[in-house]
């Protein structure tokens, strides 16, 4: 395994491949730190390109996007105190308290050393979890895997905020795009209105793109720019790279025990369907601040707070792919565009993935490692740059997505009508997202139906037709366990004692 | 007593429900939910989605017509009037125009045209100079038709009907 390992950095090194990191990087940096831009809006606009590319040239840009993108996130949170991505608002609280003060440099040095710490941690713990997992995995049966969907698909819908009927409507909405196409067990096809078009389904591209891309175009069209940018952010003309630089007073300050326990809690909760940056962050940050010497320092510049947050969001890059390489389970919007990109390859996630084809999922181990690297690199290089990001004209920004997008469909499919389909997307997302419907169960329910429904089926032929199947097989009891943990936890629990609170 | 009111929340709901029905019209054609021996046909999962969404629907609908609903106001644009509705009926008419003409006329002339009107309606509503914004659009629909060439055709060999036609 440590020769495949060794060989991954290899590759990672060729010129071209590497030119492939750095340039998912910068695109994960500058979407990441645009206020209404996130990397999952990069990676998605990126999906018709990695047609052109080779399957491990797209993986690896696609991870620079990704870690480069959670980290950016803090970026404007910390300069103009709003957040380019939802987990930088922890970093945003403490960071933008620091720039108040004059030190916006310091709060972006501790970010990004931070987030070095936690990408780290979150590459080096996927390495060793990933192929002990995927042996697990591989005894899994049909309704184990059946459950393990289960699991994915009712965590992602409760922790949605909002109203979970909402959340419950939208994942029901995406199973039923699904169903659209041919059968996957037996040749009939289904809701396709007569329409050959509809005969392949919809597939993962326009939904993508529409759900995200073309969908965060309504959005910030009807987002006045004074809004969606906030204040300009005071320029600061003579800094240098040694103003990025954090103390040796202030790592002390934060401690090893808080990098490490923010790092390791970032891992466990990216391997959890749904976990996802926010969440990691935010529970890093309270973890922290229960721990703290001086708790009263919170929300008032804490360098603790700060690096517990963002060490933490960058760890869960690392354990959000966990689960999607052992199992061919994704967690979260961003790895399941990744699952898109495998499909669109030709390889299936999942444990024959890494025991078949570890050569091409050591360069994405790899590319985790050097883009946890070159974060800090890059707030030696663009920190006075980032000073000024919030500034950028939205005429061209918004021109760019918009003709991506849109071409981007037309260039991977030739198809003019994926385009409309693209566009009608885009717009119903639009209708949701504007009502409080959540988006994330809506992409899970078109990725994870087609498996829901097949595993689903083929269990109830095995058993006959008796549902009992999923409680007498270990795993998959194991897996409605949790999920009914899960559900007891994050939904149940509070909701009874919010009730309990207002009775009082 | 209970009063119900329609709002925009309770049409949007009314909206997927119609849309389901849609979807349950469609239904009969998959033949039977189970076959013989209890085993799950193509209609299985269908019949049990669109019962659920029916449910999940009446009640959304129900909750957003008698909840007390206090909505609030869209943020207001210094320069564009009504920015929530007409921002995104803009972005909307310009794609769906785009679409049509992209296959007649070609990926350049359609493009440039997309981009620099995409472009003016964002660069107008952050400055209020409409001179101001349309300099800056012709040189961005220039450009970002050049780069999306440059990207798709010339960096990763994707085609495009660059003329049309």
């Amino acid at each position: 395994m440590l020769a495949d390992l060794g060989g991954g950095f290899v590759t990672l090194l060729q010129p071209m491949t590497f030119l492939f990191l750095v340039g998912g990087f910068l695109l994960g940096l500058f979407f990441g730190a645009i206020p209404g831009l996130t990397a999952t809006l990069a990676i998605a606009i990126l999906l018709p390109f990695t047609f052109g590319m080779e399957v491990t040239q797209a993986l690896v840009m696609v991870m620079g996007i990704y870690m480069a993108g959670i980290y950016a996130g803090s970026i404007t949170g910390i300069t103009v105190n709003i957040p380019g991505a939802p987990s930088g608002v922890m970093t945003s609280y403490e960071g933008y308290a620091m720039m108040q003060r004059g030190e916006g440099p310091r709060a972006l040095g501790l970010s990004a050393f931070a987030s070095v710490i936690g990408g780290l941690v979150g590459a080096v713990l996927l390495m060793f979890l990933a192929e002990p997992i995927s042996r697990v995995a591989l005894l899994f049966q049909t309704p184990d895997k059946f459950s393990l969907v289960v699991l994915a698909i009712v965590t992602v819908t409760i922790v949605s905020s909002g109203s979970l009927w909402k959340a419950s409507m939208a994942m029901a909405l995406g199973l039923a795009i699904s169903t659209v196409g041919i059968d996957p067990m037996v040749p009939v096809g289904r809701f396709d209105f007569d329409s050959y078009y509809l005969v392949e389904g919809i597939t993962l591209l326009p939904a993508v793109i529409g759900l995200f891309a073309i969908c965060e175009l309504f959005v910030q069209s009807s987002t006045p720019s004074r809004i969606a940018f906030g204040e300009a952010p005071e320029v600061h003309k003579r800094l240098g790279p040694r103003d990025f630089i954090p103390s040796g007073a202030d790592l002390r300050t934060v401690g090893a025990a808080t990098y490490a326990k923010s790092s390791v809690i970032g891992v466990l909760i990216g391997m959890l369907p749904g976990g996802g940056a926010s969440m990691a962050s935010f529970i890093a940050y309270a973890e922290a601040k229960r721990g703290a010497r001086n708790p009263e320092e919170y929300g008032k510049g804490s360098i603790q707070g700060l690096s517990a947050s963002e060490a933490a969001n960058n760890a869960m890059c690392g354990g959000a792919i966990v689960p999607l390489l052992t199992i061919g389970i994704p967690g979260d919007a961003v790895t399941a565009i990744i699952f898109g990109v495998f499909l669109i390859h030709g390889l299936v996630p999942g444990p024959g993935l890494l025991a078949n084809n570890f050569d091409v999922v050591a360069p994405m181990f790899a590319a985790l490692v050097v883009a946890s690297l070159l974060i800090f690199v890059s707030v030696l290089l663009f920190g006075p740059l980032y000073m000024r990001l919030a500034r950028i004209n939205r005429g061209i920004l918004y021109g760019v997505i918009a003709m991506v997008s849109v071409v981007g469909v037309y260039a991977s499919t030739y198809s003019m009508f994926q385009m409309w389909m693209a566009l009608a997307i885009g717009a119903f997302a639009f209708g949701l997202r504007r009502f409080g419907y959540p988006l994330l169960p809506l992409l899970m329910g078109i990725i994870l139906g087609p498996y829901f429904e097949e595993f689903l089926r083929r269990s109830l032929i095995v058993s006959e037709g008796s549902p009992l199947i999923f409680l007498t097989q270990p795993f998959s009891l194991l897996f409605l366990v949790m999920t009914a943990v899960f559900v007891w936890l994050l939904r149940i629990g509070p909701a009874r004692r919010a009730r309990a609170g207002l009775r009082e | 007593m209970t009063l119900y009111r329609f709002n925009r929340q309770a049409a949007f709901a009314t909206f997927l429900i119609v849309l389901n029905t849609i979807y349950a019209s469609q239904i009969p054609e998959l033949g039977i939910p189970f076959a013989k021996g209890g085993e799950p046909g193509p209609a299985f999962l269908p019949v049990a989605l669109c019962l659920f969404i029916y449910v999940a629907g009446l009640r959304i609908l129900f909750t957003s017509m008698t909840a007390v609903i206090t909505e609030d106001a869209p943020e207001r644009s210094d320069t564009v009037p009504r920015l929530a509705q007409v921002g995104p009926l803009v972005v909307l008419g310009l794609t769906v125009l785009y679409l049509i003409a992209f296959p007649w006329i070609g990926y350049f002339a359609s493009t440039a045209f997309y981009a620099l009107l995409m472009s003016l309606f964002f660069n107008y509503e952050s400055s209020g100079s409409l001179t101001d914004a349309a300099w800056k659009s012709v040189l961005t629909g220039i450009a970002i038709t050049a780069f999306g060439w440059l990207f798709f055709v010339q960096l990763f060999g994707l085609f495009l009907p660059v003329w049309g036609g």
